[in-house]
């Protein structure tokens, strides 16, 4: 996948704030990348603004990461990507512990509490998808009408059938691997002879170990027996094509971009740090889509570009421009003011960042809903050693788990989950390998030959099941603003306030059970220690937990069916500003146990075929 | 008799591609982390390259009812190794030398010549080994010299003869289940051929020989990219081509080549070199991975083509057997390092994968 060299430079600030575009996007993660792209191939001229660093897509840029993420000691989730204060990246490592009715602003994200999560998302070309894990569940039908089955949450204007088309459609952009069968359970149904574009990746030695000793076993939940068994995860990674996929077409799967063809990229290889950064891009990243946009001449990328107003035209209430800062130096806050126009205005910079540019514009809507409602997923995280070696640190991050949980009676009680066998041991949880490393040298004495042989004989006998739990929606889990909290270039920062709901935590609580029923019947060694220090420590009847977040952002401008209920239409269209769009997972209005991002991408698809509608009915129509 | 000449041909083919291998992957593995990318880059997507030819000359040895053969003694390829045109493949680290010899694996035109030939593609060599070079199959079985575009181009003639004699169908009788298909083949880009009659046999080996010539006659492909044998003569001259170079004096920035910055691997590696028993048992280990791939390619060749994706996985654990040997210096050599001799050694049964009990 060629990105031509010299891409970002295309077009400079000057002539692009003389032109009136198509459409201007802001964010050139996976949801602009979509938009521009599928309009760029409706023939419309694009201008994607992007506040990260500014290199083109190139195997160097991509290589300069992977070299900063193996030559660092602390080996979290934004490893690779250096700081740029001008456009900061939240990062786990800003997680503090808080203290009652103090707010943290410590880091760019500043966190008014109580809960602290630990939020991350990241501000390079090609976004968040960077570092994603790459699961791609869809949604299940039953997700789309939480209110009207379960009694919880909201609806969604819109139902699993008419998004069905459009995940199909993500699916080949993404280049998922699955099997059909294998994700036809709790209500899940694809289109007649659908296949997915490439095989599903086999499940793990240790998932298959798990599965030995849990396949088949009952839980009672609600009155309701439900069997578990583990099963695979549909993955954005490229695999085995199906020859069956397109009706016999087959999928050719899209490997490594560059700006030379010099590199092909491969297949995953189970290199195992998918989470920061794939080595060999076998995993999709918004980069192969972007790629794709700029085949187009008339998409223009502009990166270093923050977004800092919408400006809006109070006779219509149209937007009229967005107003952006260019730096040259992302250690330094000198930037340059341009305004960008265009006939249409997408906001795509994920659910912190588009409602934290509305409300820094002074923008509010109808609802009074902007930057309310703010979900991620709570994960629950339980570490356990196995009694024999299970191949733990072998394969992609996360090959299989448990998803029988995602739906049921229950919901009407406690949040539904999903649970992840994490082919990386204890890593999310503590650190491992390097803690355990440290703990057998400081702490047993252990060296040579006896820590080689300690290392091979626990490493490989970790498990560590991570509960992906529902989080409603709640309009007191909120992003805002204030003038207080600005970044170098004077931009405000994001402001967070977030409980954890209480049918989040009986979700919790029961999937802590679970855990350790499964343990048992592993004959497991349960290690898992909840620190009361820590952050993310959260009380619940008693009993404590620490609650990660899944960063799959997501309501901050949910799409509803009327104004007074919701800040964009079933399209994604802002209901009190005609021409401007709000897309990614701040307009979901549930997200149920699905990660986000292939109902993103889905959304996008949805919404970009009516931008090319609308472009053409105002072509029509004369002003 | 034609038939059995193909086969013979096509079989030397298979084993010719296959012995282009291990030379590149000393190359690549002999770089030290972090340094030489652009030369990484063209070392690894060349052998997988080779890959991909090796598995084509085996689909159209298959299609015409053959068995190609890469495992076992007598049919895994011996270092030094010497090539029907004459060059002679030796295992060595990165290194000028073995550039010039890649460029000549790279130019299928290339022969050859005596020393009195000014235009001869290396400068006289002192020898590498201490035997002579092990002979190619395919050196064996054609006439005398030759090049490898003459060496395929006799390879189609012959096939076109063939189907004219006895027809499409009975020449191309092989079971279709044999073939290597697009799903098992693995790489981000470029796809096996699956060869079913003589137009996708020819289609088939024109891919190799066309990633040569064509690369020769122009120097940059249909995507605009510099082709590989001109790569390596960026690598060479540690200059990148600008758009106005002359082809062979290559005048732009420096691509990044280092030297220094590889491990200076013994050239063609022998037990005997190793003198250290940790080193030697090293060595085995990676001359049993070696050569359990080869039994599992030879497998995916035989019928069960699956069990490339198993072959893959070998490859992996063959890289780092490889990196332990390339990374230690040679004990009471000048700073020397070991390296992998790719001698045949039948895999132990039990080392079958990831199920060994817990000690």
């Amino acid at each position: 996948m060629i990105f031509p060299s010299g891409v970002n430079r295309r077009i400079d600030h000057r002539t692009a704030s003389q032109t009136v575009y198509d459409a201007v996007v802001v964010g050139a993660g996976i949801s602009g990348a979509i938009i521009a792209k599928e309009l760029g191939r409706a023939g419309r001229r694009v201008l994607v603004l992007e506040a990260g660093a500014g290199e083109d897509h190139s195997l160097a840029s991509y290589e300069r990461y992977l070299e900063r993420f193996y030559a660092t000691a602390d080996k979290d989730n934004q490893s690779p990507y250096p700081p740029n204060p001008n456009a900061q990246i939240p990062r786990t490592t800003d997680t503090h512990r808080m203290s009652p009715g103090q707010p943290d602003s410590s880091a760019y994200l500043v966190r008014n509490g109580p809960f602290a999560s630990d939020t991350t998302y990241t501000r390079v070309l090609g976004g968040t998808t960077m570092h994603w894990e790459g699961k791609t569940p869809r949604m299940l039908p039953s997700d789309f009408r939480l209110h009207s089955v379960h009694g919880v949450g909201r609806d969604w204007p819109l139902s699993y059938d008419d998004l069905q088309p459009y995940y199909a459609r993500a699916e080949r952009e993404i280049g998922v691997s699955g099997d059909v069968e294998q994700q036809s359970f709790l209500g899940a149904r694809f289109e007649p002879g659908y296949v997915f574009p490439m095989q599903e990746l086999p499940l793990s030695y240790l998932d298959r170990t798990v599965a030995r000793g849990i396949d088949g076993t009952t839980v009672d939940l609600d009155g309701t027996p439900i069997e578990l068994r583990v099963r695979a995860f549909p993955q954005g990674r490229n695999g085995i094509p199906n020859p069956a996929y397109d009706h016999g077409r087959g999928y050719v799967p899209v490997g490594a971009v560059s700006t030379t063809q010099i590199e092909e990229g491969e297949r995953c290889q189970g290199n195992n740090n998918c989470v920061p950064l794939c080595p060999v891009q076998a995993k999709y990243n918004a980069g192969k889509t972007l790629a794709a946009a700029v085949e187009s001449e008339r998409v223009h990328i502009l990166t270093q570009t923050v977004a800092s107003r919408v400006l809006i035209d109070s006779v219509t209430g149209h937007v009229s421009g967005i107003e952006v800062k260019a730096y040259d130096d992302p250690h330094t806050p000198r930037y340059t003011t341009w305004t960008m126009r265009g006939e249409i205005y997408v906001l795509a910079a994920n659910a912190i960042e588009n409602p934290r540019l509305m409300l820094a514009s002074g923008l509010s809507t109808t609802s009074g809903l902007v930057g309310r409602n703010l979900m991620d997923h709570a994960y629950l995280l339980n570490w356990a050693l196995l009694p024999t070696i299970a191949g733990t640190y072998r394969g992609t991050n996360c090959t299989g788990g448990i998803a029988d949980l995602r739906d049921g009676g229950f919901r009407r009680r406690q949040a539904a989950f999903a649970v992840d066998i994490h082919n990386d041991g204890w890593t999310w949880a503590v650190g491992s390998p390097g803690r355990d490393l440290r703990h057998m040298v400081d702490d047993e004495n252990l060296f040579g030959r006896d820590l080689r042989a300690a290392l091979a004989d626990r490493l490989p006998r970790q498990l560590l099941l991570a509960c992906m739990i529902e989080v409603p929606p709640d309009e007191s889990n909120r992003v805002t603003v204030d003038p207080g909290y600005t970044d170098p270039m004077g931009n405000l920062r994001p402001v967070l306030s977030f409980t954890v709901p209480e049918y989040t935590m009986r979700g919790a609580a029961y999937a802590r059970q679970l855990s350790r029923q499964i343990f048992q019947r592993l004959g497991a060694a349960d290690h898992t220690r909840y620190e009361p220090s820590d952050p993310a420590y959260v009380s619940y009847e008693d009993q404590g937990y620490v609650i990660r977040g899944g960063n799959h952002l997501a309501g901050t401008h949910l799409m509803g069916t009327a104004p007074q209920n919701s800040v964009v239409d079933d399209t994604q269209r802002c209901w009190d500003h005609d021409n401007l769009y709000l897309v990614g997972g701040g307009s979901m209005p549930t997200i149920g146990t699905s990660n986000v991002t292939l109902t993103i991408a889905a959304m996008c698809f949805r919404t970009a075929k009516r931008i090319v509608r609308a472009l053409t009915a105002r072509a029509a129509t004369p002003a | 008799m034609s038939r059995e000449r193909l086969a013979e041909l096509l079989d030397a083919a298979v084993k010719l591609e296959l012995a282009t291998i291990p030379p590149y992957l000393c190359a690549l593995y002999s770089l030290q982390p972090e340094h030489n990318r652009e030369a990484s880059l063209v070392l690894r997507s060349v052998v997988v390259e080779e890959m991909l030819h090796m598995v084509l000359a085996a689909n159209v040895l298959n299609a015409i009812g053959g068995r190609p053969s890469v495992a076992g003694p007598e049919n895994a390829p011996r270092f030094p190794h010497e090539l029907p045109d004459g060059v002679v493949l030796d295992l060595l680290p990165f290194s000028p030398r073995a550039l010039d010899a890649f460029l000549c694996v790279e130019n299928p035109q290339y022969r050859a010549a005596s020393s009195a030939d000014p235009s001869a593609g290396t400068p006289t060599q002192p020898p590498t080994s201490r035997s002579g070079p092990h002979p190619s199959v395919a050196l064996n079985v054609t006439a005398g010299p030759t090049t490898i575009g003459a060496f395929y181009d006799e390879i189609i003639d012959l096939l076109e003869a063939v189907t004219r004699d006895v027809g499409e169908a009975a020449l191309f009788c092989g079971d279709p289940g044999r073939q290597i298909t697009g799903e098992l083949y693995y790489a981000g880009g470029g796809a096996p051929v699956v060869v079913t009659d003589l137009v996708s046999a020819t289609v088939a080996l024109r891919e190799v020989i066309d990633q040569g010539e064509g690369e020769i006659s122009s120097p940059y492909d249909a995507d605009g990219d510099l082709a590989h044998y001109y790569r390596f003569e960026q690598l060479k001259h540690d200059r990148a081509y600008l758009r106005s170079d002359r082809m062979g004096t290559p005048t732009g920035p420096p691509v990044g080549v280092d030297f220094a910055a590889v491990y200076p691997m013994i050239p063609n590696p022998r037990p005997a070199d190793l003198a250290d028993p940790e080193l030697i048992a090293a060595a085995e280990r990676a001359d049993r991975l070696w050569s359990r791939v080869l039994l599992q390619i030879d497998a995916a060749f035989d019928g069960s083509p699956a069990t490339l994706v198993d072959a893959v996985q070998t490859m992996f654990r063959l890289r780092d057997a490889m990196l332990v040997l390339l990374a230690n210096p040679l004990p009471g050599s000048t700073g020397l390092h070991a390296g992998p001799t790719f001698d045949w050694a039948p895999p132990e049964p039990s080392a079958a994968t990831g199920t060994r009990a817990r000690p």
